[in-house]
């Protein structure tokens, strides 16, 4: 190979490590930058809509769009609100649920010492309310770094999206230019894949879990459950976590249906309801829409979102999937391309 | 005196503008003047004058020229080997290049016979563009330092996208081409069996 042409092979390499690099040492850059490039992805169908077809089709698209986000406002400004009403009760409940598991444990601690003659004299009860308040106290002194990192959000987000919805196109047509010619047809045509599946994996994933929040929503809501608006809010979140998120989504259900003494609480239908809602979502919503995109073995997704939420914590676990989707088409491709040469 | 230094003569002396300037537009409009003012090439007059893209009007090659890919090529720099997964397809903006058909010798692959030289305006790769798993059925080396306008996978699947219609004239081109090469094909087989059936003969 000619000598300039290895010198522009390293400096591409140099400079998409020291790309890496960065992102990985200026957390406060790349996490709104990140957050900006998942809403930037997830706009993108619909600007594609917007910007094809005949005036009249555009037109059409557009008013529909307006009209579904000012009817979509709605319910969600009575969701939040909702949400806040729960909380709110949650926390004033909260002193009775501590008695109410002080005196279930009480009841455990008897029942130990009359069948196994052993007393039991730790107090989890007590350890774990410290445990809460300590917590709180923590995040409370966390809140003027938590507005800090508000404001920072508030101010890079809007520029981060500005940047790529006006001036990705030529920048990323510059940063194409860029790449040498000996790696450049697959080098461009994987990174394209890549952006592609995952556009794809975000919008996918959050219609999945705004279509299992909502079922189980109005589930709990139907049967009088408490807190339904929280609790289906809780499920859509964890259900972006593949095979973990469910099980997650369901142990603050469960706690509360164990600790609360409400009689509308009805256990076996509070289960039923989530039984469902995941049902529909694995039977019906994630082959129809997720499984399109990623196709992994379900052990390989479970051992990757673990890896994941050890190495990026809950960011980690949700960008870990398109990652190795990404892997394992680079993998094929570099298979591919072996098997050719033997 | 030309339009744009006319415009900045005005700013310098702070005459107002009109109200309303698309300097893009002009240069557009400029570029396109059937009249040929401008002496130099550009890309736009570039693809006019290539057989394939005839139907194309001047706006539509205004879009497709957005989607291509300029690449720089020094002499005998390969473009691409033979048995390389192929993504794209590349015209000739400046330059030559060598097509190759490579051999194995002793499993060690060497530079085969020349199959033929593609000059300016001539393209090539189209099959890569075309086909899901593509392999480059011939090695393609830069004969002297040459610049390749291509246009790849992604770039057809965003024409095809934002500008169906653009997507669909291109293709259809794309198929005209290798329409006219499989009945090249076609021929030369017929005339290679008309050979080996005229030596069968003969022996």
């Amino acid at each position: 190979m000619h000598r300039n042409l290895k010198i522009k092979l390293f400096l591409f390499f140099f400079l998409l490590f020291a790309t890496i690099l960065f992102a990985i040492l200026f957390p406060r850059l790349t996490l709104p930058f990140g957050f900006s490039y998942i809403v930037y992805l997830m706009s993108k169908p619909l600007t594609s809509l917007l910007m094809t077809g005949s005036k009249k089709q555009r037109f059409f698209f557009s008013t529909l769009l307006i009209l579904g986000v000012s009817l979509s406002l709605l319910p969600l400004f009575a969701a939040f609100y909702n949400i806040d009403t729960d909380f709110s009760e949650f926390s004033r409940q909260l002193p009775e649920v501590q008695k109410n598991l002080q005196d279930k444990y009480f009841v455990f601690k008897v029942y130990i010492f009359e069948k196994f003659g052993y007393r039991l004299n730790i107090d989890p009860v007590t350890f774990m309310v410290k445990k809460l308040e300590k917590g709180g106290t923590l995040l409370l002194s966390q809140i003027p770094n938590y507005l800090s990192s508000f404001f920072e959000w508030m101010l890079l987000v809007p520029m981060f999206l500005y940047f790529l919805f006006f001036q990705s196109g030529k920048f990323g047509y510059k940063l194409v230019a860029a790449i040498p010619n000996s790696i450049f047809e697959k080098t461009y045509v994987l990174f394209s894949q890549f952006n592609t599946k995952f556009g794809e994996y975000i919008i996918a994933k959050f219609i999945e879990a705004t279509i299992l929040g909502t079922s189980v929503t109005i589930g709990l809501w139907a049967i009088g459950f408490p807190y339904p608006f929280v609790l289906g809010f809780i499920a859509g979140l964890t259900n972006i976590l593949p095979y973990i998120g469910p099980v997650l989504g369901f142990i603050p259900a469960l706690l509360i249906a164990l600790l609360t003494h409400d009689p509308k609480t009805s256990m076996l239908a509070m289960c039923l309801i989530y039984l469902i809602a995941n049902l529909i979502d694995m039977i019906l919503v994630f082959p129809l829409l997720v499984s399109k995109v990623v196709d992994l073995n379900p052990i390989i997704v479970v051992v990757s979102v673990i890896v994941g939420g050890q190495v990026g914590g809950v960011v980690g676990m949700i960008v870990i999937i398109p990652f190795i989707a990404f892997f394992k088409l680079l993998f094929q491709e570099i298979y591919k391309d072996l098997s050719v040469q033997l | 005196m030309s339009y744009e230094k006319e415009l900045m003569d005005k700013v310098q002396k702070g005459e107002i503008l009109p109200d309303k300037l698309d300097i893009p537009i002009l240069k557009y409009l400029w570029d396109a003047s059937p009249l040929g003012f401008g002496a130099k090439e550009n890309i736009r007059s570039f693809f006019k004058k290539i057989s394939i893209l005839n139907s194309f009007s001047d706006n539509e090659i205004r879009l497709f020229t957005k989607f291509l890919h300029r690449r720089e090529f020094i002499a005998d720099e390969v473009i691409f080997r033979q048995g390389d997964s192929g993504y794209g397809f590349y015209f000739i903006y400046d330059g030559s290049v060598n097509i190759y058909a490579n051999h194995l010798n002793n499993n060690i692959e060497e530079r085969g016979d020349l199959i033929i030289r593609l000059d300016r305006r001539q393209y090539f790769g189209e099959m890569g563009l075309l086909e899901d798993f593509n392999r480059r059925s011939a090695t393609a080396i830069a004969n002297e330092n040459t610049v390749l306008l291509g246009i790849f996978k992604p770039d057809l699947e965003k024409m095809l996208e934002f500008y169906p219609v653009l997507g669909a004239k291109f293709l259809r081109e794309t198929a005209l081409i290798m329409a006219n090469r499989m009945g090249q094909l076609t021929r030369e087989v017929m005339s290679l069996k008309k050979k080996i059936k005229e030596l069968e003969s003969r022996v």
